[in-house]
């Protein structure tokens, strides 16, 4: 039976559809779950007439100009047809009715329903009812016997019964459906039909098959099947000649069969395989309307049931004969090529069909394409079934009611499901710090700045504006007739932006009103088909990204600055004075982790990417939730696990967790909306939301303030909690370097207490650790002090007799006090580049400001000793002055340069071996350091035993080499240390310059060499021409000063060996005379002029003083007081 | 008559002490940290007693901490009270009441209620003073005060205005009436003392003078009824 399936067309929304024709076949008649039913004058009709009838409409029936619909309010109404107009109410249910049908004549009209009944009602007199009641479920459909006797009823409870009509009585029944309890979740509707004429057969669909009962014995008297009709039918229609029954089912089959010859003559498929759920014939027979659960109006055109057909068979029959033998060889050839797992389709019970439809066939197609056509339609049909059921699995539930995959499929093969991680649906883009686009009243933005609500519902679509501080601008009230769903607000402006419409294009708004002219507000329109996906306003400047994956820049008056692709669809944007941060989908995540990517952009005068395009690291399973810059300007963000990240600029630009909101939460489904963040003081503004992710915009939500918590392990103990505090402290204060390098003002105040307030910290874990003999770590600690606080470790060490804690703590000073030197030397050399990039510096330690900024209070006490030793050095040490500098500038810094002590102390017992043995002469410094080591007396037994200062005595003396800024420096240090260590002899470089000074008298040597005189034991012949130079200068007055010393050392050559010897005894007995002397005069030089140093050494007597109170006790007298 | 109070508003004493003439008297009193408030009772023949008005209740009340949401921008400022601040607009801060209504009628600030101004917590807190029979606790020892400024004052920050609004005055007619009730059968069954927890100020400032009046006059025309005692030595205490 050749025929032509015409495309399908829409012709409902989506769900359970009927159709039929009208009596004279001249009109399509559907109705749908719109509620709708439509007249169609021909398929391709694109001007339908539509009659409402209810909600939903469920079943129609035509017949003499009335149709007769059961819609979901319950009844079974009348229309006139085709004019559509209602003609009342036929009857009434007590739930909706699910299937009406005419009798042959169109005079009574059945209804079965989801109460469980089935009414038989007269159309012209609507009070003659019949009710037939015996069904235990919804009924599915009921049919009239076309002699008016009988009528049949399918329900959910399984059976299938025939009535007596006038009796009202039961039949027969069949138990042959499965049992369900409700309509939409029947596997059929099991719409049945009568047979016209003489109504011989009952057609019930049962699962695939098609079973035919005999009127009158009620017989089953055959079965019609399909072996490619694996899923349930829904719908039977005898054709009108009563020869041929169309059936439709799930997985979109239409099939006819020849009821006589039982054999399927016609085999069509829905084009999208949608389950059929309505089928009609047209009154002559050629035409097939039907409908599917997606709403769609399909028809097969052509077909030739004439009443003919015997003889058209039997005159087929030899050429198809033929065909067959012939379309085998083919069959076998190719199903095996395309699939041979489906040559089944040769099997014996098939060939009879196969056959019959090949015949037919022939005539409009040929033989090779026919064949593949069939091939491809086995192929499809089987993919198809997995298909369905794959997407059964994947939770279509939507017509999972009519369109119930039967199990009974075992011959599909199922397509291997996959099983590896699943794609996570991208999230979408948003502003941070707004609520969801679809409540009606929502917050559009709350930032630091002001809130933007927006309103949206029956009396209103408006955009309020208000803002924090009133001073920056009053509230605005605008209506919102753009429907802008976007918004930003600053100090500057208000910029909000729509989605496109149909007819508009996706705009952007901006309300400038910091503007000092009058027009205070521009628009711009975004080139079509680009939408506005996410905004963000900064100082000067608007940036917009666009669903084109594009970013537009604007300046804040309106003129379109850079535009730039990005490198992903956007997820959220955020501005902060010449900062911009994008967020944006960097590929697809998997298993509910999104891969987000980020770039920041730094809009100043040069323009650079400081972040470019990096993975934005997120909690598992976890999405962006906030996006935004700190008060301060430093990028930070929130997932939706409720941590909040921020940007450590001084660890190249990672990203660390500084927050878990969740952790303060009380319940589980709270949360924190967050609002803001300063770093200082160190507050995260949020807003406590009970029970939701969002605030409400009434009542008006309340800030509150969480404190930060850098997630270090065991904060619960006293050292995690202070290295919680201290890093957190670190990481907080890059804020500042990353101002000043940006050229704002820097709150100095805060800054040096922040500092301040590390530095203390510092000293707690360091005497923490002390405490419990953790040497090491206090090393450690000290590294990250600064200068002075590493001098009041020194001291605290020594105060409890760690005395090699104290030698490791004197070389740490000591190398810090290098590490100044040099930055101040490349300071001083390529300032500009620090001016740009300082802040990147290595400053991971966090000592690095600290001594920066201490070099600053200290470069003037340099200064001053700078000059008292520039007029000791310029005379003939000058030369090999210089020559330490260079040497030094080349160095850098080496790591053996803190391990100098001991051997300086070697220089000092014998300082002409250090000479001699190269190495350069004591620098004014050395000294000094060397004092700092001898005033803790254990320290010449302790050093050899450490390894460190072990290798240090062989390094060569490093510290002579230093440069004079270096010298400087150390002096200070030294100065320090000095004083806080016991030994008086620490300052003694200072003071005897000072002396000096003082004494004018003094002839003027070289200062090194004086100050190694006055350190060293003075030999015999130092006294012994002291005492005779001035017999000498009397003798011959007229000698030259080298001179005198020349005569000297005759005379004292001529002296015998006793006398010498003599004099070398009392040359030693003297130099503890001079040390004492020292001592006494430093006593008052200090007084007046070493302000400072005086001042620690009373501090170290009330600390001598409190020797035996506890460490903490020590620790507060050495109260920041210094500076 | 050595009466120690804690600066706690939460009891009230009844003293009647009937004939005893030196220490006789009603005494009901409350201390708060206001020293020029502060009254003795104990004194004999002040024939100028110092009550309390109501407003000067009113001004303690003042001096509870509210959070208001300041729209402004200010640096910590340095009152004799106490430091207050640092304002930030958009943040909230405890300021006493004074200072927030005072910002409230320049439009600088919007007041954030009490915890205890909400409808739900004042219903229970009426329900429970309805069924005990004696004073419950009451949220804050000015809730009738607060809620009278702040109402008054800063309605429009204050969901459900009109409510609370009855709800405190409700509460407050069912603790005005068990205190009349009590006072009542404190006269009528003739006690020595009784003694009230729970009381807050502006509740004992509205039965005050009169029951001491009363109190006095009772004591007086009793002291009188009763022949050869004390006749003539009617005191006004």
């Amino acid at each position: 039976m050749p025929c032509e399936r015409m495309p399908m067309r829409y012709g409902h929304s989506e769900g359970h559809t009927d159709v039929c024709f009208d009596d004279s076949g001249k009109f399509i008649v559907s109705c749908g779950s719109d509620g709708d039913v439509r007249i169609w004058e021909s398929l391709d009709d694109d001007d339908s007439k539509s009659i409402c009838v209810g909600e939903k409409a469920y079943s129609l029936a035509l017949k003499n100009g009335k149709l007769v619909t059961a819609a979901s309010n319950n009844t079974v109404q009348i229309h006139t047809f085709p004019d559509g107009d209602p003609d009342g109410i036929l009857t009434r249910f007590t739930t909706n009715p699910t299937h009406v049908t005419f009798n042959s004549i169109g005079s009574r009209v059945a209804a079965g329903s989801s109460d469980f009944m089935v009414k038989v009602v007269e159309v012209s007199d609507s009070s003659q009812q019949k009710v037939f009641r015996g069904h235990d479920a919804p009924v599915l459909s009921v049919t009239f016997d076309p002699k008016d006797e009988f009528l049949a009823s399918a329900s959910c409870d399984g059976s299938v019964v025939v009535w007596n009509i006038e009796e009202q009585t039961q039949a027969t029944s069949w138990p042959v459906l499965q049992k369900t309890n409700d309509v939409s979740n029947a596997k059929s509707l099991c719409r049945l039909a009568w047979q016209p004429g003489a109504g011989k057969l009952l057609a019930v669909p049962v699962d695939s098959k098609v079973h035919l009962y005999e009127r009158g014995s009620w017989d089953h008297v055959s079965t019609l099947s399909d072996d490619l009709v694996t899923q349930p039918i829904n719908a039977v229609a005898w054709s009108p000649s009563g020869q041929f029954l169309a059936a439709g089912g799930v997985g979109g089959f239409l099939t006819v069969w020849d009821v006589d010859s039982k054999l399927c003559v016609e085999r069509q498929k829905q084009e999208k395989g949608y389950t059929v759920c309505g089928l009609a014939w047209h009154p002559s027979g050629n035409q097939i309307v039907y409908s599917d659960t997606q709403g769609s109006l399909g028809l097969l055109d052509g077909l030739s049931t004439s009443s003919s057909h015997p003889s058209t068979k039997a005159t087929k029959a030899p050429a198809s004969k033929v065909a067959k033998d012939y379309d085998d060889l083919f069959d076998d050839d190719d199903d095996r090529l395309m699939d041979e797992g489906l040559s089944d389709t040769n099997s014996p019970a098939k060939n009879p069909v196969a056959g019959d439809e090949d015949g037919d066939d022939d005539d409009v197609v040929p033989a090779t394409g026919r064949v593949r056509n069939r091939g491809a339609f086995l192929d499809d049909e089987n993919s198809l079934g997995s298909l369905k059921l794959g997407l059964d699995k994947y939770g279509d539930d939507d017509d999972a009611g009519s369109a119930i995959v039967a199990p009974a499929a075992p011959a599909v093969p199922l397509r291997p499901v996959y099983e590896g991680p699943m794609p996570t649906p991208p999230q979408k883009a948003f502003q941070s710090g707004s609520t969801p686009a679809h409540l009606t009243h929502r917050f559009m933005m709350w930032n630091s700045v002001g809130i933007v609500r927006g309103y949206n519902d029956e009396q209103d679509n408006a955009i309020d504006v208000e803002f924090h501080d009133s001073a920056v601008h009053h509230a605005m009230h605008l209506t919102n007739s753009l429907g802008h769903s976007m918004a930003d607000v600053s100090q500057e402006a208000v910029l909000l932006a729509c989605p496109s419409t149909d007819e508009l294009a996706s705009k952007l708004q901006c309300l400038h009103f910091s503007s000092w002219d009058t027009n205070k507000e521009w628009m711009v329109d975004l080139p079509k088909g680009e939408d506005v996906k996410a905004l963000c306003l900064g100082q000067g400047w608007a940036a917009a990204a666009t669903s084109a994956m594009m970013l537009r820049l604007f300046s804040i008056g309106g003129i379109q600055r850079e535009i730039f692709s990005l490198p992903g669809p956007v997820v959220c944007m955020a501005g902060h004075g010449e900062q911009l941060l994008i967020v944006y989908h960097r590929a697809t995540g998997f298993d509910g982790d999104q891969a987000l990517g980020v770039q920041l952009l730094q809009l100043a005068q040069r323009k650079r990417q400081v972040i470019h395009g990096e993975p934005l690291p997120l909690s598992r399973k976890s999405y962006l939730s906030w996006l935004g810059f700190t008060a301060e300007g430093t990028p930070c963000y929130i997932d939706s696990e409720g941590v909040v990240r921020m940007l450590n600029r001084s660890l190249g630009n990672t990203w660390t967790p500084v927050c878990n909101t969740r952790e303060s939460c009380k319940g589980k489904s709270d949360h924190y909306w967050v609002v803001g963040v300063h770093e200082n003081p160190e507050q995260l503004r949020c807003i406590p939301c009970k029970g939701s992710r969002y605030p409400p915009t009434l009542p008006r939500p309340a800030v509150a303030i969480l404190p930060f918590k850098l997630p270090l392990c065991q904060t619960t103990t006293e050292k995690g909690q202070m290295e919680e505090q201290f890093w957190r402290s670190v990481l907080f204060q890059n804020h500042y370097s990353f101002l000043s390098s940006s050229g704002y003002e820097v709150d100095d105040q805060a800054q040096s207490q922040a500092e301040k307030k590390q530095q203390e910290l510092l000293m707690k874990m360091f005497a923490l650790s002390c405490k419990l003999e953790r040497e090491f770590r206090c090393v450690e600690l000290a590294e990250l002090m600064t200068q002075n606080a590493v001098t009041l470790a020194i001291r605290y060490a020594s105060r409890s007799r760690r005395m090699a804690l104290a030698q490791r703590l004197s070389e740490i000073a000591l190398e810090k006090a290098n590490q100044m030197n040099e930055e101040e030397f490349v300071e001083q050399e390529d300032s500009s580049i620090r001016r740009t990039s300082g802040y990147s510096q290595a400053e991971a330690t966090g000592y690095h400001y600290n001594n920066r900024h201490h070099q600053e209070e200290e470069e003037e006490q340099r200064e001053e000793l700078e000059e008292e030793e520039g007029r000791d050095m310029e005379t003939e040490d000058a030369a090999e002055n210089r020559k330490r500098l260079n040497p030094f500038a080349k160095r850098g810094s080496s790591p053996e340069k803190p391990a100098l002590k001991p051997i300086s102390k070697e220089g000092r017992v014998n300082p002409f071996k250090v000479l001699g043995s190269g190495r350069s002469s004591a620098s004014p410094g050395q000294p000094r350091v060397t004092n700092v080591l001898d005033s803790m007396t254990s320290v010449k037994k302790l050093a050899p035993l450490s390894g460190s200062a072990g290798k240090t005595n062989k390094s060569p003396p490093l510290k002579p080499l230093a440069p004079r800024p270096k010298a400087k420096t150390q002096s200070t240090l030294m100065q320090m240390t000095g004083s806080k260590t016991a030994n008086k002899k620490a300052p003694q470089n200072v003071e005897s310059a000072e002396d000096k000074m003082k004494q004018p008298e003094v002839p003027p040597t070289p200062s090194p060499v004086d100050n190694a005189e006055n350190k060293r034991p003075k030999t015999g012949f130092q006294l012994w021409l002291e005492e005779n130079r001035k017999s000498i200068v009397a003798d011959q007055p007229d000698l030259e000063e080298t001179d005198i010393i020349k005569e000297a050392m005759g005379r004292f050559r001529i002296l015998s060996a006793e006398e010498r010897l003599s004099w070398t005894e009392r040359a030693k007995g003297q130099t503890v005379d001079a040390a004492d002397l020292k001592k006494r005069k430093r006593a008052e030089g200090e007084g007046g002029a070493e302000n400072e140093n005086a001042h620690v050494e009373a501090d170290e007597s009330v600390a001598k003083k409190k020797k035996s109170l506890d460490p903490s006790s020590k620790l507060s007298a050495f109260a920041f007081n210094k500076n | 008559m050595p009466i120690v109070h804690n600066g706690a508003v939460t009891s009230c004493v009844f003293f009647a002490v009937s004939g005893n003439s030196y220490s006789a008297g009603t005494f009901i009193s409350s201390t708060v940290g206001v020293p020029a408030l502060t009254h003795s009772f104990c004194k004999q023949n002040n024939p100028a007693v110092q009550t309390m008005d109501p407003s000067e209740v009113e001004f303690l009340a003042e001096k509870e901490m509210v959070k208001i949401i300041p729209n402004f921008s200010l640096d910590k400022i340095y009152l004799i009270g106490g430091d207050l601040g640092p304002f930030n607009p958009g943040l909230p801060v405890d300021v006493p009441v004074w200072l927030a209504l005072n910002l409230k009628q320049r439009q600088k600030c919007r007041i954030v209620p009490p915890e205890w101004m909400d409808v739900e917590k004042l219903e229970e807190i009426r329900e429970l003073e309805r069924k005990e029979d004696a004073f419950t606790p009451v949220p804050s020892p000015y809730y009738m005060e607060l809620t009278k400024l702040l109402l008054n004052h800063a309605s429009d920050n204050i969901p459900k205005a009109d409510e609370i609004r009855t709800l405190v005055k409700d509460i407050w007619d069912t603790r005005i009436a068990k205190l009349r009730l009590s006072a009542d059968s404190f006269i009528s069954q003739q006690e020595a003392h009784a003694k009230l927890d729970n009381l807050t100020l502006m509740e004992i400032n509205t039965t005050r003078t009169f029951l001491l009046d009363s109190l006095n006059c009772m004591y007086k025309l009793r002291s009188n009824l009763q022949p050869g005692s004390n006749k003539g030595k009617a005191l006004d205490y």
